[in-house]
């Protein structure tokens, strides 16, 4: 039989909606590795995503084929079904359940050649037919056999196909099923009187019903004409359940010699077939008002995609709502993620040293001389003290310091990851960012790093070389007076101890209320973890201008040796998982997601 | 297929042996640490331990069959035949056909025992020689109730009042044995397999193929099934429900499916191999228990190696810590060893003119030792103080004085504490890597008693040794003749110049000039020869210091500071180990059980 498409009947306009739909997978394809991060629900677990990669981009602008899927549970003769319906043995049927493993599609002849296989059937690959045997074939994977009508008689535009069960203890044959199922216009239901009501059946052809499929009721194994009256109870069951309003229902007699020999008969029931018509399924397949019966599974398709509580826009509310919650997190890593670190006092000649040296071209020469004098005859006295047991040189000082120092970094590094470690305990979705870098890391490591660090950074760098000049420089351009100043403000300096506020994110690090109320001379500047800094900026300390010059040189310094900290933090213990947790709590706000709601916008209007 | 007419009689489980597990089962799975997995065992214990305390208590009592399968199956019909009537609505009107599960019994039956009421059961009294020593429940189906987790549909459907699965999992406990039907369309449903895995751990099974005479046989396909779902199914029986059950009525030669399913049930399930059954099913209980609750631990294994390794390595590097620390302390304090040793050599040296000039030092020394502040703890020691404890004397500063930091601890805690968290091993478990401020002070005030004595003891015998070596009379002797020497020189000079240059050769006597400048030598000789002593106290020294500082590692010190994560490994592998050995003898007693030859059993988790 040949079909002609009629020209009273007007070829569906889905190409309206191409760009819309193009537009809109393309959205989804882009925000699917953020929600992935964002630990949104799978979206392939979604109907919406079925219909709308499956159904509505393969087929919105190609060639309007209608494609008729047999579909049903087990051992229910799918295979005996579509072998009848397509007129061949194109899948074979065998005793034993859940062995069509694949997909098998009979296309008219020439029409294979002339279409894209695997962009109809997204999610399989395509391979021509073989044998009988090729459904049933073990070693591949989600392929989909194809082969050209032998008899000549299918449709052109009419696609049949076998698929795997949809109730086995083979779930990856539920998964092909779906594939199918969301690319099919037409279902042919096959049920028996054991699996119609079965959950997995049910929930199979509800969604089919839902995204606006017509399916054909096909009763296999019925004890005809025993069971005939039984057959409009079980419809009525079916159709409650699932939302099927099948068009036109079969039976198959239960035969069990014919169905063996291959051989069954499919009568239809008048009585519970919508047109009363009697006419065999091959032929009802044939004579298909195609194109109606395509607008209506791709408006069912589209339907499915937008709707408000199962369908895309819910799962865009799932990203906002991940993205809030992430927002949430962040500020919880905001509130833990701050340590104080308790530096040591630094060595007063480290500043003083940058002090003078600064100073030197801006001495006169009779100071000079007279402090060089001074100068000389205090490493004398410290010589001799040292001699003496009493004091300590500048080098056993400094090396007490780095010791010092070394030690409350390490504190201030176990601090923080006892605090992310308690973080992430309370919070699940800091723990999957952060926690597995935190449980299988060798923190040994964390320290050696540390150390490591601390060991190669020199006493004074150049960085902080610099810091101090161009402090001084500002200072002496705002304060003519300032040697006298800078003096006096050097002997006071000395003592000061800064604390050092650690924090994963800037906002805020500055505003930690200082100690100073409490601790005499406590300096509290803030350094940020997530973004390393280099040169001048590095020793930047974020209470910039509103602190006292000398102060601020030790706060300098010392920012810089706790810099470190911030860096081992950043670079080995941490990784880029703060920046990861920054953006994904800023994810709510990205353009896809306005976007993907203006074209669901659109497509609702067009599906009305 | 195998006649069961005279089936060889399995080996009866060991009693005693099982009994003796169990009580082992009891006393291991609920008292692990407070473990996340020990609890996770623990918590699954509860279901297993009420079920073998009852196997124990009702070892005698009749068992109970449940008919479970998919929906269609026949199972009521099945039920019907056995029973030998129309107990139990069946039939093709609408599904699924059971709701509520009828228990069959015999008359006499004494049903008290189970839970009807939570079961929802309907009781059917039979005559039915099949259901004699038997009670057997038609239960309803898994397949119909939608599926955990499908997407909800449209509201108002019938089924969303379907909860026969809730309804087979109530009763599916109080069966000791399943009989599993499945047809041609069903053997390979995916919700029947998962009910029964669920329920099949430890309950024996009959597996029976329905409508025999429509269906081709499946039955070696899905014996492979279920041998890849990890069943052991020595036989399926095959046959046709609705034919047996017309048979029944007619009072016929039943068909010979059925009639072997009914001899495999009497010989089976009745009577001695009743308790044989119950028995053999509790010990598959058993060993699927400590099988799947282990199996859980194996990921743990590693992790606590892994954690011991780091215990190891961070003791070390803590221990090296403080043996450095301590023995540049022991060194640097020269002078305190001189008057440790030096001193008391002297003071027990009696008799002898160098004696009591070193008398006479050490009195002028003490004057200057008394003024001097002692320092710390190595200092204390090595002036000869004693060293007591006290739980308050500990903090950060006192051993931070001995040379370890807290930064220092607080790495080597928080390195643990990962190695721990990987091994699940957490808080109360094991404390922070930052002690509170009591954890802090009591740890380490143990360090520094640990310290005190070991360094107390140690410094002791070092000290002892070396006044044996220097305080030997031979040693006194020879400096007392050395220092004697001098003195004697200058008498006999004093004498010389007295006798005669004065009073032969008559010179002037020299006057008390001579003498005062011979004191002058016999103090610096004394100094000397004090100094030599000395030179001898330090001989060897620094070598003595450093082997004594090497059996640091030996004395435990740092343990404290680490205790709660060496406590929490040990606690967390000595029960993994107890598991172990319950394990194999779970298996053993399993493996000795034998095989029944109908009944099927669940062995293996599924492929």
């Amino acid at each position: 039989m040949v079909f002609e498409v009629t020209s009273a009947t007007s070829p569906p306009a889905f190409a309206a909606w191409a760009g819309n739909v193009a537009a809109l997978c393309d959205a989804v394809e882009r925000l699917q590795p953020l929600a992935a991060t964002l630990g949104t629900g799978d979206p392939q677990l979604g109907g919406w995503h079925g219909a709308l990669f499956g159904k509505l981009r393969p087929q919105v602008a190609r060639e309007p084929l209608l494609v008729a899927a047999v579909c049903g549970g087990t051992n229910t003769g799918k295979s005996l079904i579509t072998n009848t319906l397509v007129g061949a043995v194109i899948s074979r049927s065998v005793p034993e359940a859940a062995r069509t493993l694949h997909p098998v599609a009979s296309f008219a002849r020439g029409v294979a050649e002339r279409i894209d296989l695997a962009a109809l059937f997204p999610g399989f690959r395509p391979v021509p037919w073989r044998s009988d045997e090729d459904a049933l074939d073990h070693a591949s994977a989600d392929v989909l056999v194809w082969r050209e009508d032998p008899g000549g008689t299918q449709p052109a535009r009419l696609v049949v196909l076998d698929t795997p069960d949809i109730d086995g203890t083979l779930r990856e044959n539920w998964h092909r099923a779906e594939l199918v199922r969301n690319a099919a216009d037409v279902i042919v239901a096959v049920l028996t009187q054991q699996k119609y009501n079965d959950a997995a059946v049910r929930d199979f052809f509800a969604a089919a019903a839902a995204a606006g499929k017509t399916v054909i009721v096909v009763f296999n194994m019925v004890d005809w004409p025993r069971q005939r009256e039984r057959i409009a109870g079980w419809l009525a069951t079916f159709a409650a359940e699932t939302g099927v309003m099948a068009p036109a229902v079969y039976v198959a007699p239960h035969d069990f010699a014919a169905a063996e020999a291959g051989r069954i008969a499919l009568h239809p029931v008048p009585e519970l077939t919508r047109d009363h018509a009697e006419l065999g399924l091959a032929e009802r397949l044939a004579t298909a008002d195609f194109d109606r019966i395509k607008r209506h599974a791709m408006e069912g398709a589209l339907r499915v995609v937008v709707d408000p509580a199962h369908g895309l826009p819910a799962w865009l509310d799932g990203i906002d709502q991940a993205a809030a919650g992430w927002r949430d997190s962040q500020r919880l890593l905001e509130r833990e993620g701050r340590v104080q670190v308790e530096l040591p006092p630094p060595p007063r000649q480290i500043v003083w040293d940058e002090v003078w040296s600064w100073l030197e071209p801006r001495r006169s020469g009779v100071d000079l001389f007279v402090s060089a004098g001074y100068r000389a005859m205090g490493r004398g006295i410290s010589w001799a003290a040292h001699r003496l047991g009493v004091g300590r040189t500048a080098a056993e000082r400094q090396e007490d310091f780095a010791h010092a120092e070394l030690e409350a970094l390490k504190r201030a590094l176990a601090d923080f990851i006892d605090r992310l470690d308690d973080a992430c305990r309370r919070d699940a979705r800091l723990a999957s960012r952060l926690g597995p870098k935190l449980a299988s890391a060798d923190r040994a490591a964390w320290y050696a790093d540390l150390e490591r660090r601390h060991a190669a950074l020199p006493l004074v760098s150049e960085d902080y070389r610099t810091f101090v000049r161009l402090e001084l420089d500002r200072f002496a351009a705002a304060n003519p007076g300032m040697v006298k100043a800078l003096l006096a403000g050097l002997t006071v300096g000395s003592v000061a101890r800064p604390v050092m506020t650690l924090a994963l994110f800037g906002a805020g690090a500055a505003a930690v209320p200082a100690a100073a109320g409490v601790l005499h001379h406590v300096l509290d500047f803030g350094v940020t973890v997530a973004a390393p800094l280099a040169g001048e900026g590095a020793v930047a300390v974020a209470a910039t201008g509103s602190k006292p010059l000398i102060e601020r040189l030790f706060a300098g310094w010392s920012a810089e040796r706790s810099r470190i900290l911030a860096e081992t933090l950043h670079d080995v213990v941490l990784g880029d998982g703060v920046e990861e947790i920054g953006r994904l709590a800023a994810s709510g706000s990205r353009p896809e997601l306005a976007r993907a709601r203006q074209l669901l916008v659109e497509c609702s209007r067009e599906c009305g | 297929m195998a006649s069961t007419s005279d089936p060889t009689p399995a080996a009866e489980p060991d009693f005693a042996a099982f009994d003796a597990l169990v009580d082992a089962l009891g006393r291991w799975a609920p008292t692990g640490p407070a473990w996340a997995p020990a609890r996770r065992v623990k918590n699954e214990w509860e279901g297993v331990a009420a079920r073998l305390d009852k196997v124990r208590r009702e070892l005698s009592r009749v068992l109970v069959v449940g008919v479970v399968g998919g929906t269609g199956t026949g199972k009521s019909t099945l039920v019907n035949a056995l029973a030998g009537g129309e107990v139990t609505a069946a039939g093709d009107v609408a599904r699924p056909t059971t709701v509520n599960p009828i228990v069959v019994a015999a008359r006499d039956v004494d049903l008290s025992w189970l839970p009807l009421d939570a079961m929802q059961a309907r009781v059917v009294r039979s005559e039915s020689p099949a259901v004699a020593n038997i009670v057997l429940v038609d239960c309803p189906d898994p397949d119909t109730q939608s599926l955990p987790g499908a997407a909800a549909g449209e509201p108002g459907r019938p089924s969303d009042a379907n909860r026969n699965r809730d309804l087979l999992e109530a009763v599916l406990p109080a069966c000791d044995v399943l009989l599993l039907v499945a047809t041609a369309q069903k053997y390979r449903s995916w919700i029947v397999a998962r009910e029964v895995a669920a329920f099949a751990p430890g309950r024996p099974l009959l597996f029976v193929q329905t409508h025999a005479s429509r269906d081709p046989d499946i039955r070696g396909d899905w014996r492979r099934e279920l041998e890849s779902q990890g069943f052991d199914v020595p036989r399926i029986f095959r046959l046709d429900g609705v034919e047996a059950a017309a048979r029944a009525a007619a009072a016929l030669e039943p068909e010979p499916g059925f009639a072997e399913l009914v001899r495999a049930i009497d010989g089976e399930l009745v009577g001695r191999a009743a308790r044989r059954v119950r028995r053999t099913g509790a010990v598959d209980l058993a060993a699927w228990f400590t099988r799947q609750s282990l199996s859980g631990l194996d990921g743990f294994t590693e992790p606590l190696a892994a954690l011991a390794a780091g215990i190891t390595t961070e003791r070390s590097r803590l221990e090296a810590i403080l043996a450095r620390s301590i023995g540049e302390k022991l060194r640097a304090n020269r002078s305190a060893w001189q008057r440790l040793i030096g001193d008391d050599v002297v003071a027990r040296w009696h008799g002898g003119p160098f004696a009591a000039f070193l008398h006479v030092i050490a009195a002028l020394g003490s004057l200057w030792s008394r003024v001097r502040p002692g320092g710390g703890l190595v200092g204390r020691l090595l002036a000869g103080q004693a060293v007591s404890v006290a739980a308050r004397d500990g903090g950060w500063p006192a051993i931070e004085e001995l040379g370890l930091a807290a930064g220092e601890v607080e790495q080597s805690r928080s390195v643990l504490s990962g190695l721990a968290s990987r091994a699940g091993l957490e808080h109360p478990l094991v404390g922070r890597a930052r002690l509170d401020a009591a954890a802090a002070t009591a740890a380490t005030a143990s360090v520094v008693d640990r310290a005190g004595h070991w360094l107390g003891e140690g410094i002791d015998r070092l000290v002892a040794e070396r006044r044996s070596r220097i305080g030997r009379p031979l040693v006194h002797w020879t400096f007392e003749a050395l220092f004697l020497a001098l003195l004697v020189t200058v008498l006999v000079r004093a004498g010389w110049n007295f006798f005669h240059g004065n009073l032969w050769e008559g010179k002037p006597v020299s006057g008390i000039g001579f003498l005062e400048e011979a004191l002058v030598w016999v103090i610096l000789w004394g100094f000397a020869l004090r100094w030599a002593i000395f030179a001898l106290v330090r001989l060897g020294l620094d070598r003595d210091i450093q082997s004594l500082v090497a059996g640091l590692a030996s004395s435990r010190l740092v343990d404290p500071l680490i205790a709660d994560f060496t406590d929490a490994r040990v606690a967390a592998t000595e029960w993994l180990d107890e598991g172990g050995l319950l394990r194999i003898e779970a298996d053993r007693l399993a493996a000795a059980c034998g095989e029944a030859p109908g009944l099927g059993r669940l062995r293996r988790p599924s492929t």
